[in-house]
């Protein structure tokens, strides 16, 4: 099978978005490297039926798995590190740092073999390699540009988000994770009318959430960044200009109520002085699809909520424009989980729907081509 | 009638046949109900004809397209990997007289995979619920994984000294704790002088491993919680039986204080 290319697509009129293929990938040679792989969790299978058996396979397994776990380990830990002869070789990251880097953002599988084997393994693999290219090369003068990870079922897109996110986080970046947008758009008990604009919806356990899991993965960053303008929670309580970015995440906790308005905060503050140069800011969102696409959520009246009506939605949207400097946008798109879209579709035109430049200040168009097929 | 005679007498009876009852519930592989009917003589293979001429008035209702002549298929791996050198006089007459008799279609369900267990097939089959092979199977797997990754999750947080205590294998652990369900003795109901006793008696293997694969699913069907999945109630009770504690080991217990209390009555057996 040939080796799948990594698709990469600029054009001239849009010159800020990349879009990245994984997909599964197969050569000769890495595929005597998963075979090994095979083989080397092959030493935990079960080989007591046959007990004639057994011993030798038992042996021959240990002798095989011992070699294969040295072929397909490295010992380079850090992504900033990782070329091409680390391909298809797992890189293990320290549970401390998992604690710290990914309180949220993993997916549910994966959490549970880190937890079953005490040990989190990714793959280093071609998508990952060159968005990392891409990272560590990004002229933060210009405009942020946003990647696109995309491709079907199990091919590794939010692993391949993590790879980036974990990079980011060893080169110090502020990291925005939404780990999963579908969650916002679905099953959801508490909808509350925003304060702050009425036609607005706020949900208030999800927003509180990802302010927990923000305040974890960028302790340090919140007493450095400042405020730079007056809030107003409600008749009594308020936060000043100059406040450190922790006071407005620490109420947004406290306060259930106004969580979705801290989230937007936040957002707002981030992108605006990311472009400063204090901090460089990566924007991660995984399965992006659900921004554009329908909620299952209802109004107390019955009718449809749209997403542009969720106040955290239209924060995170507002993020993911290419409208600020100083940072990158790593965004990935999913099929599982999303709504009304057929289990084939994978490529962004099936998952993101045709959008229309729209004419005014924000735009926000993704570029739609057909990627030819393998 | 001539035409059957002489068919019949073509194809030779197999050596080493068991008694003619034997041969009638050879081929359905149960004790079939027999029915008088002279219709149905027609439908059968000639050998299950033969035998069932000598008993008059009785023909066998459900019946299977094998006729005695179909032998068992062989599915097991190690008696083809036997090298030629090793197999005695017997072993080698057996394999040339393989190689002219009709054997039957395997199940689908048996391969000759290494990773086949008779044990987990019978259970697999006693889960399932209106023929859903595949949500049986899946949810045999997933005991399995639950049961590996608790197990795993104890080894991690143990010291060094009980680390090989602690059994990882899942299917080791599945055979003991159906192994320790089993029970020794069983109640039978005999008829006598107008009521039923109940009366200890001995239990074949196949009874007892059935009892025991019956009584575990019985278990978590019945008291599992609404929101709990099934592999995570399996897997916990396997655990607890593997460990001799737990409600079906409990029951297994009850079962023989029972046979125990009428052991009385063990005279009403006649076997």
């Amino acid at each position: 099978m040939m080796l799948r290319k990594v698709i990469r697509l600029i054009s001239k009129s849009h010159k800020y978005d990349v879009l990245v293929y994984t997909s599964f990938c197969h050569t000769v040679f890495q595929f005597s490297r998963s075979f090994c792989q095979m083989l080397h969790s092959g030493c935990f299978l079960h080989v007591g039926t046959k007990a004639s058996q057994s011993i030798a396979v038992s042996l021959d397994t240990q002798v095989l798995g011992e070699k294969c776990r040295t072929i397909s380990r490295t010992q380079e830990n850090d992504p900033a590190n990782h070329r091409e002869h680390h391909l298809c070789q797992h890189y293990s990251i320290p549970l401390e740092e998992m604690k710290t880097i990914f309180p949220h953002g993993l997916p549910p599988r994966f959490g549970m073999q880190v937890k079953t084997f005490n040990e989190a393994c990714l793959m280093v693999r071609e998508p990952a390699l060159e968005l990392l290219h891409y990272l560590r090369s990004t002229n933060f003068a210009n405009p942020a540009i946003r990647y696109v990870i995309y491709g079907e079922k199990g091919t590794g897109k939010t692993l391949t988000l993590c790879h980036a996110v974990h990079f980011c986080a060893k080169q110090n970046w502020l990291i925005m994770h939404v780990p999963d947008a579908h969650c916002w758009v679905k099953n959801c008990r508490d909808l509350l009318q925003s304060t702050y604009n009425k036609e607005r919806y706020d949900q208030p356990l999800k927003a509180s959430t990802w302010l927990k899991n923000f305040k974890t993965s960028n302790e340090r960053f919140l007493n450095q960044i400042k405020i730079q303008q007056k809030y107003i929670w409600n008749k009594r309580e308020s936060i000043e200009e100059g406040r450190p970015l922790g006071e407005v995440v620490e109420q947004g906790l406290n306060r259930v109520k106004n969580a979705s308005d801290a989230v937007g905060i936040v957002m707002k503050e981030l992108k605006r002085q990311s472009s400063l140069g204090s901090f460089r800011l990566l924007v991660a969102v995984d399965s992006v699809n659900a921004l554009w696409g329908r909620t299952t959520l209802k109004k107390e009246d019955k009718s449809l909520v749209a997403p542009e009506e969720l106040t955290l939605v239209h924060n995170v949207k507002k993020m993911v424009t290419s409208d600020w400097h100083g940072g990158a946008i790593v965004v990935s798109l999913s099929q599982t989980g999303s709504l009304f879209k057929p289990r084939a579709a994978y490529l962004p035109q099936d998952l993101l729907g045709k959008l229309t430049r729209k004419k005014g200040k924000r735009s926000c168009f993704f570029l739609v081509t057909q990627i030819p097929g393998n | 009638m001539k035409d059957r005679e002489s068919s019949q007498s073509r194809s030779g009876k197999p050596a080493g046949s068991p008694s003619r009852l034997g041969r009638v519930l050879e081929p359905a592989k149960m004790a079939a109900p027999v029915v008088g009917s002279a219709r149905c003589l027609c439908l059968l293979g000639p050998g299950v004809r033969r035998t069932l001429r000598a008993l008059p008035g009785l023909t066998q209702v459900r019946w299977s397209r094998y006729d005695a002549n179909y032998k068992e298929p062989q599915l097991d791996k190690d008696y083809y990997l036997k090298p030629l050198e090793e197999l005695t006089e017997e072993e080698k007459f057996e394999r040339d007289l393989r190689t002219t008799q009709i054997f039957k279609a395997p199940p689908a369900s048996k391969t000759s995979s290494l990773f086949e267990d008779p044990v987990i097939s019978k259970f697999t089959n006693m889960m399932m619920k209106g023929g859903n092979k595949i949500l049986a199977r899946s949810l045999m797997i997933e005991t399995l994984e639950t049961l590996k990754r608790k197990q795993f999750k104890k080894y991690h947080e143990a010291k060094a000294e009980e680390r090989e205590t602690i059994e990882c294998n899942p299917y080791t652990i599945f055979h003991q704790a159906l192994q320790n369900c089993q029970p020794i003795l069983g109640l039978v109901s005999i008829l006598k002088g107008g009521r039923f006793y109940q009366v200890p008696a001995p239990l074949t293997d196949r009874r007892r491993q059935f009892l025991a694969m019956k009584w575990m699913i019985q278990e978590c069907r019945e008291k599992k919680p609404r929101r709990m999945l099934m592999p995570e109630k399996l897997s916990h009770e396997l655990l607890e039986a593997f460990h001799n504690q737990g409600p079906v080991v409990k029951r297994k217990h009850d079962l023989h204080k029972m046979a125990e209390a009428n052991r009385a009555f063990a005279h009403y057996r006649w076997w």
